[in-house]
């Protein structure tokens, strides 16, 4: 069978050219059915064998089989290389616009006020102080006489203040805790009492007349200005998170001997003056000082075996600061343009 | 306070630093000046004298003074101490005028002089522009010498025309009810007995340590002057003051109280000056009541507390001259020097040197709380107490913030209107003196100012969900912590399920929500839809609200959406929150889900129907899932149709189908032993 042997040599040329040339896997799928599908050319000369003598037989069966799988190569590498091209020209053109804005989950905000309030419990817990807290309802013992602000006395003025009809008081200040801590709690001891305060004045830019206020109170044996300044300075530096220059200047609370303004090199002017300071490029930031011996006899404690001292910062001065806010009745607006920004 | 820099500069032959410098200066050893002006040749300096410094510095001398300890400079006011007048022998004070005091305690000390034959003119200019630079108007010599006087030593100067004093008799006494006076600047004033009056023997004739009377108002015709210079007790002047809501420069420097030893020095300055300037005849002798005179106080020193106390060494030289430079004496005797002590003697003029802690002050801010090094402090390490209250505030809020909240802050007060319109509270605590009708009341719910929070952000925004945890007040004198969250447009059931999660996630479990029974007094007075107000309870007690603002309450603060609150007890819930927490293992085998759909009458609760699933479904049913509530009209009349989805799984082995269709049909033969309960298949 002459005929046969040539048709296999030719026909493996011809079929090598065919896939050669195919550019889709529908032509390679079609090419494949010429050859290899059930009426395929190929595949017929395989069903036509069995009417060969046997010698034939056996010698033709073994090259159309060579071939049969030669071709099954061949037809797997093309598909995979057709594949592979329409893969690569498919991700060419997948493209998604990303600058299309996310779709955000919906989350809420906490009020500035208690980001920053955390943020200076944990500074003070870090270096040991107990975070307390006390009644804002105060009597005028603990919020005046208490403290060494006796009555009818002017020193008092310095606090002014809303008074209610069943006698009692909104306190004016933190410090009333200390009296009340002092009391059921021996020294030695650091605390810090966050709260709210109220000062009967009128509102603006920068004064309101109910106020965030952090005490802090360290008792021991040996307790110095320079400790105050140390402990001062670390929380500055943290809270801002950069060296912030500091300074004590003699001030007066009938609580504290002696007493202390704390200021702040100006974070707005960098010290040289603007609006915010009053051009004096300080900031005050807490009041300050050494407790007065007073303040431990009313707490019932022996006074010469004691010292300590206090100091109360206002929550929203560092907010505003912290944050660029220009007006401390935003706080208080519940203004939620303002509040989501948080 | 205002000071003039130029008359400052008087009490020294050496030139002050410049005005910028001088106020640093102060800043930082003193008191705060707060701003500097320029006013023609002159400065002002705004100084922020601290009450306790107002005793001896509300005046020029005092603050010359402290310049001089600062700077060192050396001070030359000491010489009006020493003034001489000269008096006529002719002319005898006792004569003009006699002091009688009727209260010793009310004013320990009464000075006056005489001074006859006085030309009453303006008053040269250089002393009516010292006067203007501080803020005062110049009226005629006399009352110009006065007030200056007062603005140069501290004391406060009163100057009578001595022929208008009935019988030459001055009586200091509280006025009597139903006494009246007319003051220099013809206010009048009804008077009472808490008032200390200048009186003569028949009327009141000055408010004493506040304000002078009309009637011996020095004028062009005034001969005799009769001046005044007294010290008055500080509490006596304030409740006067505050008496008459009266208040001047007089009266501002009596009520800090003053050294009564300073009555002198200044009556002998003025009628020096009177004599010099008004050209008058200074009688002879000092009409003087004092009975109890003040002497210097002694105060012990602990050389080593100084630095205990400050945290710094300043060596035992640098104290000494520090307080020596503040006028204080010191004494050291061998004894003292044996435990490192001296003895300081406190001029009387510094009110607030009382105790040795003031001493170290004067020490301390002299030499410079700037030098002082900043060292941390030794102590035992004593770790915190944590804060639960706090804790548990903080965990809540961070919840609420995942779902979505935004936290607020609000006024602690409500106005009277509000209490009008939520006319169930009661027992508001009401302020004495409050600054606006927004502040008339302390708040006992915060449910008010958060519906104006919603108010004022609805134009803004179409979902508010916000929340405040804070206090709330109520008779007697009751604070006490409560969460209270918002949420606008139809979200009961979106409220109730935050509170499911914020419960789960403190801990809490065993809650239920019961229906709150609204009693019918309550109907007409309550913020809520009285049948849309579940009471949240825990363990079986209540914990708080859950519930929907009625209509008239929207319509009182304008409110276009409906509003969802809840209301939380903070303190209870507090209490109920804890950490505790155990993993269940999760089950190896399959779990296998079965649906369930029923129709049943609109009024039965899915409550019902869930708690009958759960007790025949017993340990095998790990989950029941409601997917759908319809209550559509093409339902038979008054029914609505409950989907659940139903989840069975087993911990210990693989339910077979069979087991699982016998459980459900069990269910469902169950769930139709209702007449009116129809599952539908």
């Amino acid at each position: 069978m002459k005929v046969a042997k040539i048709n296999l040599k030719t026909l493996k040329n011809k079929a090598k050219k065919e896939i050669e040339k195919i550019k889709d896997l529908k032509g390679l799928n079609e090419v494949f059915n010429n050859y290899l599908g059930k009426k395929g050319e190929l595949t017929l000369i395989l069903r036509s064998l069995e009417k060969l003598p046997k010698a034939k037989r056996i010698k033709i069966g073994k090259a159309a089989n060579e071939l049969k799988n030669i071709l099954k190569v061949e037809f797997d590498k093309k598909s995979q290389e057709t594949k592979e091209r329409i893969r690569k020209e498919a991700e060419k053109k997948e493209w998604i616009d990303i600058t299309v804005p996310g779709e955000r989950p919906v989350f809420g905000h906490l009020h500035p006020l208690t980001i920053t309030r955390r943020k200076c419990e944990e500074i003070f817990q870090t270096m040991g102080f107990t975070v307390v807290e006390g009644p804002e309802i105060e009597t005028e013992w603990y919020n005046f006489d208490a403290l060494n602000i006796p009555k009818d006395h002017p020193a008092r003025d310095l606090w002014d203040t809303f008074f209610l009809k069943n006698g009692l008081l909104l306190r004016t200040h933190t410090s009333p805790v200390q009296i009340r801590y002092m009391e059921k709690n021996n020294p030695p001891l650091r605390i810090i009492v966050p709260g709210t305060i109220f000062r009967h004045e009128a509102t603006d830019v920068s004064h309101e007349f109910q106020v965030f206020q952090i005490e802090g109170l360290m008792v021991d044996k040996k307790i110095s200005v320079a400790n105050l300044k140390a402990i001062v300075g670390e929380f500055f530096r943290r809270f801002f998170e950069k060296e912030v220059q500091f300074r004590l200047r003699p001030d007066f609370f009938p609580f504290v001997e002696p007493g202390f303004d704390i200021s702040i090199t100006c974070l707005i002017c960098g010290g040289k003056g603007c609006p915010v300071c009053k051009k004096t490029g300080w900031l005050e930031m807490a009041g300050a000082g050494i407790v007065h011996p007073n303040v431990f006899k009313n707490s019932k404690l022996i006074a010469k075996d004691w010292q300590g001292w206090a100091f109360g910062f206002g929550l929203e001065r560092l907010t505003m600061l912290k944050y660029k806010i220009n007006d401390i009745r935003l706080f208080r607006s519940g203004d939620l343009r303002f509040l989501q920004q948080f | 306070m205002i000071f003039s820099y130029n008359w400052l500069q008087s009490f020294f032959q050496a030139k002050l630093p410049e005005p910028k410098k001088l106020a640093e200066i102060l800043t930082m050893h003193f008191a705060e000046v707060e701003e500097i002006k320029k006013d023609g040749q002159d400065f002002t300096l705004d100084i922020d004298v601290r009450p306790n410094r107002a005793g001896d510095c509300f005046s020029h001398l005092g603050i010359a003074r402290e310049i001089a300890t600062i700077t060192g400079l050396k001070y030359i006011g000491d010489t009006y101490v020493n003034l001489e007048l000269r008096e006529d022998k002719d002319l005898k004070a006792k004569d003009f005028i006699q002091v009688e005091v009727k209260l010793q305690q009310a004013c320990p000390r009464y000075t006056a002089r005489v001074i006859t034959n006085v030309k009453i003119e303006p008053s040269p200019r250089w002393l009516q522009g010292r006067l203007k630079v501080c803020g005062l108007r110049p009226i005629n010599n006399i009352v110009d010498i006065a007030n200056y006087v007062m603005l140069e030593t501290g004391q406060p100067l009163h100057a009578f025309d001595g022929e208008k004093i009935e019988s030459q008799k001055i009586i200091v006494r509280f006025a009597k009810n139903r006494e009246k006076i007319v003051t220099l600047d013809e206010q009048k004033f009804d008077l009472n007995p808490d008032v200390l009056v200048i009186a003569d023997e028949k009327k009141p004739v000055a408010i004493a340590g506040i304000k002078g009377g009309k009637l011996p108002e020095i004028d062009k015709k005034t001969k005799v002057v009769v001046l005044e210079s007294a010290n008055f007790n500080s509490q006596t002047i304030r409740q006067g003051s505050k008496k008459l809501n009266l208040k001047t420069d007089a009266s501002l420097r009596f009520e800090h109280g003053i050294d009564p030893n300073l009555t002198e020095l200044a009556i002998n300055r003025a009628a020096y000056l009177i004599q010099r300037i008004a050209k008058g005849k200074i009688a002879k002798g000092l009409v003087d009541f004092y009975p109890k005179k003040v002497l210097p106080k002694i105060i012990k020193l602990d050389l080593d507390y100084v630095e205990k106390l400050l945290g710094i060494k300043i060596s035992v030289n640098e104290i000494k001259d520090t307080l020596k430079k503040l006028n204080f004496k010191l004494t050291e005797t061998r004894s003292l020097r044996k435990t490192n002590q001296i003895e300081v003697e406190i001029p009387s003029f510094r009110l607030d040197v009382n105790i040795p802690e003031d001493l170290i002050e004067e020490v301390g801010r002299i030499y410079g709380y700037q030098k002082i090094k900043s060292v941390f402090p030794i102590s035992f390490l004593v770790p915190p107490k944590r804060n639960l209250d706090i804790f548990w505030e903080d965990m809540t809020k961070d919840i609420l913030k995942e779902a979505g909240f935004t936290e607020v802050y609000n006024y602690s007060f409500i106005s009277e209107n509000d209490a009008k319109i939520f006319k169930s509270f009661q027992n508001l605590i009401e302020l004495e003196n409050s600054m606006s009708e927004e502040q008339k009341y302390l708040r006992s719910s915060l449910i008010p100012n958060l519906l104006k929070n919603i108010q004022k952000n609805q134009d803004y925004f179409s979902e508010i969900k916000i929340f405040e945890l804070g206090k709330v007040f109520e008779k007697p004198a009751k604070e006490e912590r409560i969460l209270t969250g918002v949420i606008t447009g139809d979200a009961f059931f979106q409220a109730k399920g935050v509170l499911d999660i914020l419960l789960n996630k403190l801990g809490i479990s065993n809650i239920f929500y019961d229906e709150y029974r609204t009693a019918a007094e309550e109907r007409e007075i309550c913020w809520w839809y009285p049948r849309k107000c579940a009471e949240i309870k825990v363990d079986g007690e209540r914990i708080g609200f859950l519930g929907e603002i009625s209509q008239r309450i929207l319509n009182e603060f304008k409110l276009k959406q409906k509003v969802i609150y809840f209301d939380i007890f903070f303190e209870k819930l507090s209490k109920l929150a804890s950490e505790e927490h155990e993993y269940r293992p999760v089950s190896k085998f399959p779990s296998a889900v079965r649906d369930i759909a029923i129709l049943v009458p609109y009024q039965v609760r899915v409550e019902e129907v869930l708690n009958k699933i759960e007790t025949v479904g017993g340990s095998l049913v790990r989950d029941i899932d409601l997917f759908d509530i319809y209550e559509g009209e093409e339902l038979p009349g008054g029914k609505k149709n409950l989907a659940f989805h139903i989840i069975y799984q087993a911990e210990d082995r693989t339910l077979s189908s069979k087991e699982i269709d016998e459980l459900q049909n069990k269910i469902i033969k169950n769930l139709e032993e209702k007449p009116e309960w129809q599952v539908r298949k």
